[in-house]
């Protein structure tokens, strides 16, 4: 793919508009306000639901993550249907629109890198500060907040790559960013070339973002306080804040899962006919499952290996980043380049069906694998370098460190990667769409052909399933991470 | 079956396997049923890979000769433009297209064969607009419509190809003039589906819009109640009836170069334009039939005949590039 992206001649000159200047403007605006609505969802449940009590707030730990099961494209369906003028009084369009269905559908990245983080910290650096006086808001601005501080950072980040890479909902809500420009150079200009000219441009984008973002992280490095662990202390909230808690965690959960949800059901129940889902249905768990242990192997192997603070571990971390902040489309077209090279060279035979596959497999794990190696990583870094250099002075080797060692200590999160990874192929489109065999139709790539030609009737009813078959597996990870905290059990 | 690609007139298959393998961009169920059709009349099975008509060609290039793919169908014919201009289709004679599909609605080199058809008309909210007043494309651009049109993106395809359209008939400069003064009067960025801009106009919105007729008659007939209630608050205008006639596009499908199974492929297209699937096909999508023998389904009946635009199909393909680079001038994405 960047061997495309250097061949010569810019697509702003050819095309007689500032496709790229307009889409940088566009990316950098949705990612930011967008990124930041997350961050502001996310963050702020995770310490409700981490540090305080009110009404609801056991079943809200596990609620607020429900609307990752939602792709962004259903969700910027749902809610211009909802809104369309004449059906309410806000429409939800444009910029903010966008912003606000990214949002409201990304925030359980940061909630759950935050609660993790929250849930990982010291109690006695918490009740130290108690004690010292501070109240409820001190504590959170002045030392929950800190030291979470990486935790949100990273989620962030990975909100943030998911947005910049979206084409759907941003096309729908007809922004120019570098992802719809990228589209509108191949598509309206037939001009694949400058395409992924664009689309390298936004993984430079990425590499600087990631880079800065890890020298931000890089700096605030903690040591480990206190190692006796128990349950959080947790602030009983007065009957206004907790009110006010339960109403906010509340209305997350409606506007990310249960309005869009109910609208979804209506429509399925308007159409009536649900047709031949469940051979999609099939298919889509497959393909999940298979994709995300391939994906989870080579999260590992990228986790790993950076810890071990390797150059070539560093540069993965790096590269499988960038692939999460690529459109997947452009990933499957630059597997395809390859495969077709590789055909060229006399390599192989051809991209028959199963060389498809394989480069869909590929694909899935280019794209997705940066979504893994973060919980990878989290879980890692609870591992104490004293017991890794134990290890090494008992003559254990990098293998037998990794399997023995670093695995077992790490196998909560490794739950928690594979069943993020099966959620995210569930709902990946355009790569599926574009590398599967013949008469292989997923949940995703049915609900796209609907919407596509308009029938968002017959669209409402596959596009429910793969939320629905989403939603298993977010509950067990949830439920994960409450056990997770070390030195319980 | 290496005879049989060397000789793309060899007869309908005969000797070759008894499936044939679609890449397509349409997505409808309708399709569905005609490949049953299609089986139930033949013995032969239709294998479909479904997607973006961009996306697809990218596949096949990259395939090359190991595709699977016997036969490309999309829903417009710069699509199939751009496939031919890869050099990955084969050019296919074969009397009974040539006596079903019109000389404008097919390939000049039969690289492509149309199998229905598409217009693309104006939408307008009855209580705001008088239908004469509205009766051309070019009344969209006139300065009474200020702040009162919506639009569809122009990374779609059938903007493209309207666009390329005019080029043709009248030119790049007017071209040009024309969708700037469509641009002047967008009432907001484009977004959303024809079917979204139909609901816009509905909704008082806008006061005009352009979609293919099918998206306007399937609101008329929808499950939902509020989507019929839409398009009884609009008309629908077959434009420049005084002029050069409607613009209309094609769905077709056009043999590729490596498929494996040309004269089933062929024999496939062939069964497109037969009588059956003609009567099968264009009343379940609501799209026009190919021959004009064909009575169309009752309700596009009811819009009443129109005057098509007459130019060589092969023209919305090659005027795509520079409609795209009009689009991007003038601010219209």
């Amino acid at each position: 793919m960047i061997g495309f992206a250097l061949s010569p001649g810019g697509a702003d000159a050819s095309f007689g508009g500032n496709l790229l200047r307009d889409g940088a403007i566009g990316t950098a605006l949705v990612v930011l306000i967008g990124g930041a609505g997350a961050v502001l969802f996310g963050a702020s449940a995770a310490w409700l639901v981490s540090l305080c009590r009110f009404p609801g707030r056991g079943i809200f730990e596990w609620l607020l993550v429900v609307p990752l099961a939602a792709p962004s494209y259903v969700l910027a369906y749902a809610y211009t249907g909802m809104t369309w003028a004449g059906g309410s009084a806000i429409e939800v369009r444009g910029l903010w629109g966008a912003a606000f269905v990214y949002a409201i559908g990304l925030y359980p990245y940061v909630y759950l890198a935050a609660r993790a983080a929250f849930a990982s910290q010291s109690a006695c650096a918490l009740e130290a500060a108690r004690t010292l006086g501070a109240t409820p808001v001190h504590v959170f601005w002045r030392v929950a907040l800190p030291l979470a501080r990486p935790g949100i950072a990273a989620g962030a980040a990975l909100t943030m790559m998911e947005i910049a890479a979206d084409y759907g909902a941003a096309y729908h809500f007809g922004l120019t960013t570098l992802s719809t420009a990228v589209f509108r150079a191949w598509y309206a200009h037939g001009a694949l070339d400058a395409a992924l000219q664009i689309a390298a441009v936004l993984l430079a984008a990425a590499i600087v973002f990631l880079l800065a973002e890890r020298w931000a992280r890089g700096r605030a490095a903690f040591a480990g306080g206190s190692t006796r662990w128990r349950a959080l202390p947790r602030y009983q909230l007065a009957p206004l804040p907790g009110f006010l808690a339960a109403l906010f965690c509340g209305a997350l959960v409606v506007f990310g899962a249960i309005l869009p949800l109910t609208w979804l059901g209506r429509l399925a129940l308007l159409h009536g006919d649900l047709g031949d889902i469940a051979q999609p249905f099939a298919n889509s768990i497959i393909l999940s499952s298979t994709g995300a242990l391939i994906t989870l192997a080579l999260a590992v192997a990228i986790a790993v290996s950076a810890r071990r603070a390797s150059g070539a571990g560093k540069a993965s971390v790096l590269a499988a980043a960038m692939g999460y902040a690529a459109p997947g489309a452009v990933i499957a077209i630059g597997a395809l380049a390859l495969f077709g090279a590789a055909r060229s060279a006399g390599w192989i035979g051809g991209l028959s069906a199963g060389l498809a596959l394989t480069a869909l497999f590929w694909t899935y794990a280019a794209r997705f694998a940066a979504a893994g190696v973060q919980p990878i990583d989290a879980g890692l870094a609870r591992l104490s370098k004293g017991l890794d250099a134990s290890a090494r002075t008992l003559g254990a080797g990098p293998w037998r460190r990794m399997f023995s060692v670093d695995l077992p200590i790490a196998a909560p999160s490794l739950g928690a990667a594979a069943l993020i990874l099966f959620v995210e192929i569930l709902k990946e489109l355009p790569a599926t769409l574009l590398l599967r065999p013949f008469d292989f139709d997923t949940l995703a790539v049915r609900a796209y052909s609907y919407a596509s030609d308009e029938r968002l009737l017959q669209a409402a009813a596959p596009s429910l399933l793969i939320f629905i078959a989403g939603l298993a597996p977010i509950l067990i990870l949830t439920h994960g991470i409450g056990r997770a905290r070390a030195g319980q059990r | 079956m290496a005879l049989a690609a060397c000789n793309p007139t060899g007869g309908s298959g005969g000797d070759e396997e008894n499936f044939v393998n679609l890449y397509t961009a349409r997505h409808y169920d309708a399709d569905r049923q005609l490949y049953a059709a299609f089986e139930e009349a033949t013995g032969v099975a239709v294998r479909a890979l479904t997607g973006n008509a961009e996306q697809l060609l990218e596949r096949i290039r990259a395939e090359g000769d190991a595709t699977e793919a016997d036969l490309f169908v999309s829903a417009d014919a710069g699509n199939l433009w751009r496939v031919k201009e890869a050099g990955l289709l084969q050019n296919v004679t074969s009397p009974a297209l040539e006596q079903g599909v019109p000389e404008n609605l097919r390939d000049p080199d039969g690289a492509f064969w149309g199998f229905t058809k598409r217009a693309r008309v104006i939408i307008y909210r009855k209580d705001a607009v008088q239908p004469e007043q509205v009766a051309s494309y070019d009344d969209l651009a006139n300065a009474r419509f200020r702040g009162q049109i919506v639009m569809r993106s122009s990374t779609n395809t059938y903007q493209l190809s309207t666009l390329a359209s005019r080029i043709e008939r009248q030119g790049a400069d007017n071209a040009r003039q024309w969708a700037a003064g469509v641009r002047a009067n967008f009432v907001r960025d484009p977004q959303g589906s024809d079917t979204d801009q139909i609901k816009a106009v509905a909704a008082g919105e806008a006061q005009a819009t352009l979609v293919n007729h099918y998206y306007y008659v399937r609101l008329l007939k929808s499950e939902d109640a509020a989507e019929r209630e839409a398009a009884a608050r609009v008309g629908l205008i077959f434009p420049d009836q005084a002029t050069g006639g409607t613009h209309v596009n094609i769905s077709g499908g056009g043999v590729t170069l490596h498929a494996k199974r040309p004269g089933r492929a062929k024999q496939f297209l062939e069964y497109l334009v037969s009588d059956a699937a003609q009567n099968l096909i264009a009343p379940l999508n609501t799209e026009f039939p190919i021959r004009p023998s064909i009575t169309p389904a009752p309700e596009l009946a009811a819009l009443g005949s129109f005057r098509e635009e007459s130019i060589p199909l092969d023209a919305l393909g090659r005027h795509q590039a520079e409609a795209a680079r009009i689009f991007e001038e003038v601010g219209w994405r």
